[in-house]
């Protein structure tokens, strides 16, 4: 499996022969997903597509009892932890080793062309201070691997230090600047008047502005992107994921198409019908990735998109390589009482 | 300006329309009478000085109430709307950005003397804010956090946050599960008074497949509101991480509606109170020997009413040690008393100050 997403751009016929080879491998390993399958009586024998693999829905991650591991629990080297407040139940995501992870990470990036920069700038925790966080491993692999520079512009806490921004960018080289967008929001706070970024910079943003009262849309974000940091839309990149899953999806600048790797397939149903939304049609997010390949690689998110078929058709990649606009984290998807809202936007 | 008797009489009226009375219930003269006599020591409070102690006092109403409402249902806005009116107040409502329909519609059928002390809108002005005497706010815990920080220290601020409501079966369960499935079941669960959840003591397996025939009966005699995508997948995921437990665990069980997503009864093991995705669906759970907040979590601070059946006082009172304002009959939690105290607060003296002689 590491193979798989080690080569080439994987084809619509070898993806289906590896998820079925994938299912099978969790179906045998995973007992609490066997259970879940049976219950519903889908077993590898009875299906030849991967569209008619069980997913589960985030919240299983959530059960402690009941880890979603095809290995041994006692070989579990790394766990990633939803994020969330201390009362709310974390879903985990165990792994026997991030190799595999971490080759996800890599290979996506130049499968999907995503620019390479000289110098990083991250947002957002250290690895070492956050070890559970998915989003700050996946950073730390992006400084390790990917980027020639980087600097990190946290402290211990979480909490941006601007002097280190201002000196990361003062020999006036084109930088990378990769945060979530409430840490940009706190970094547009902090600066009174724009940053001057080199010619060739551009930014990574990702999630949303969990568990805060921010409800700016998207267009309202990238336009301060190009009133602090002058970087016109075309040059911010999105990146969408969730701790359960081992691979990443991107779209660039506003109003297009989030793209995944070969690895990977995305499908949209609408809850009504249960059946795939038409396209153009709203729908929750159905995830397969082949790179989690130690869990489950179906995975059903409370995410709201659509299918993007005209775009699907003009990636760069030789294959159906999956694409969807994301409209969100559905506003119903947590449980409510009278009134209750939330200000939950996409996990991670 | 009106008085208390002319309000009572012109109210009379308006809730004896149909379309008003399903968000009101029936209500009298008497009742209104009754009511402000409870809460005010007498039906003249608001028109003439009357013997306070050695003082004679008048209740003075907030000549202008901003009420603050929200989406769920129209049930409290019409509620808090009938308070400002029956003590004579000017009543500026704020709708929810969605709009609320029933609430406007219904509206158009009060007498033109109610409807004058009533000016509806979708967006609030600087002056809306001035102008209110009180402010009573409908809505989700960051709302009433953010419209707290517009209130001035003299204005009165009633907040009605989020709330959840769970009923409590002893006994008698065939009954009980009548009662809990029309609890659980009206206005589609979204309101503050709906049930999210049912401890039962016993066999609560047992109950759980009671409740889910009556929730399939009620379904059939009164089906439910169609579904919005988010709300159908709110209770697919439900139902699918449900399954994915009770594949596991035998203790846990799922119990729908075949074909579609009309109701879901979730038997749970767990004594941790958790919110339904709403749309009829509902978690049945033991009832621990002793039901205390550390046992239901960190939403019992949120409860608003405890349906118990079978009702007893003494069962009753044996609750009073919960964060709950209202413990009720199973099957009446939708159906509050006139005189209820909504989130504890007296609805009606609660609103007005008073001015002394003597």
């Amino acid at each position: 499996m590491v193979q798989a997403v080690n080569g080439k751009p994987i084809s619509d016929t070898e993806f289906n022969t590896l998820a079925m080879l994938v299912f099978s491998h969790q179906y045998q390993n995973n007992k609490p997903y066997q259970n879940f399958c049976n219950a519903i009586g889908t077993t590898p024998e009875q299906i030849v597509h991967w569209h008619d693999i069980p997913a589960l829905p985030t919240d299983a991650f959530k059960a402690d009892a009941l880890p979603l591991i095809t290995f041994p629990k006692e070989d579990v080297q790394k766990t990633f932890l939803t994020s969330g407040t201390t009362t709310e139940t974390k879903g985990q995501h165990h792994f026997p080793s991030t190799d595999l992870y971490d080759q996800s990470i890599i290979n996506a990036w130049h499968e999907l062309k995503l620019p390479e920069p000289t110098n990083a700038i991250f947002l957002i925790p250290h690895p070492e201070h956050s070890p559970h966080s998915s989003l700050s491993h996946m950073m730390g692999v992006i400084a390790q691997h990917i980027t020639q520079g980087s600097s990190w512009a946290t402290d211990e806490s979480g909490s941006l230090n601007l002097e280190k921004i201002i000196n990361a960018i003062k020999d006036n080289q084109p930088v990378a600047l990769f945060g979530t967008a409430l840490s940009f929001l706190h970094l547009f706070d902090l600066i009174d008047s724009p940053l001057q970024l080199a010619p060739g910079s551009w930014a990574m943003e990702t999630g949303g502005y969990k568990g805060t009262r921010h409800q700016l849309s998207k267009s309202e974000l990238y336009q301060r992107f190009e009133t602090k940091l002058g970087l016109p839309s075309d040059c911010i990149v999105n990146e969408y994921s969730m701790t359960e899953l081992s691979s990443q999806f991107y779209s660039r600048g506003l109003d297009q198409a989030h793209q995944g790797p070969s690895w990977t397939r995305t499908r949209v149903i609408d809850p009504l019908t249960n059946t795939d939304a038409k396209p153009g049609e709203l729908g929750h997010l159905v995830i397969y990735d082949l790179a989690n390949l130690h869990s489950v690689m179906a995975v059903s998110t409370q995410d709201l998109a659509t299918q993007d078929l005209a775009n699907q058709d003009q990636t760069n990649l030789e294959v159906s390589a999956p694409c969807f606009n994301l409209i969100g984290r559905d506003p119903t998807a947590l449980p409510r009482g009278c009134s209750r809202s939330s200000d939950e936007t996409l996990s991670r | 300006m009106t008085t208390t008797q002319e309000r009572i009489l012109l109210l009379t009226e308006a809730c004896s329309h149909h379309e008003i009375q399903q968000w009101t219930g029936a209500i009298t003269a008497h009742d209104l009478h009754t009511w402000v006599i409870s809460e005010l020591g007498s039906n003249m409070a608001l028109d003439a000085f009357l013997a306070h102690g050695p003082l004679q006092s008048k209740a003075i109403a907030p000549p202008c109430i901003l009420h603050i409402v929200s989406g769920n249902t129209a049930h409290a806005a019409f509620q808090s709307i009938i308070r400002g009116l029956l003590i004579g107040s000017h009543n500026v409502v704020k709708l929810p950005s969605a709009g609320l329909a029933k609430l406007t519609n219904a509206l158009k059928h009060f007498p033109s003397a109610l409807r004058e002390l009533i000016e509806i809108r979708s967006s609030l002005e600087d002056q809306d804010w001035s102008r209110a005497d009180v402010i009573i706010a409908i809505g989700s815990d960051e709302s009433i956090a953010a419209i707290h920080q517009h209130t001035k220290p003299h204005q009165i601020f009633i907040p009605h946050s989020h709330k959840v409501s769970i009923g409590l079966v002893y006994d008698d369960f065939e009954a009980a599960a009548i009662h809990a499935a029309r609890d659980v079941s009206l206005y589609n669960q979204r309101g503050c008074l709906s049930l999210h959840a049912i401890y039962v003591a016993g066999d609560s397996e047992r109950f759980a497949d009671l409740l889910a025939i009556e929730m399939g009966k009620f379904s059939q005699s009164n089906p439910a509101e169609s579904l919005t995508a988010s709300e159908a997948g709110a209770i697919r995921n439900l139902r699918e991480s449900t399954r994915f437990r009770s594949s596991n665990d035998p203790e846990f069980r799922l119990l729908e509606s075949s074909d579609s997503l009309d109701w879901t009864v979730i038997h749970d093991p767990s004594t941790l109170l958790e919110l339904s995705c709403l749309n009829r669906c509902v978690y049945v759970k033991p009832l621990p020997s002793e039901l205390n907040t550390a046992k239901l979590g960190p939403e019992a601070e949120h409860l608003s009413t405890i349906a118990i059946h079978p009702f007893t006082q003494e069962n009753a009172v044996s609750l009073e040690h919960l964060p709950a304002h209202r413990i009720c009959p199973l099957g009446q939690s939708q159906q509050p008393s006139l005189f209820w105290h909504h989130d504890g607060f007296a609805p009606l003296a609660s609103l007005v100050k008073w001015k002394d002689i003597g």
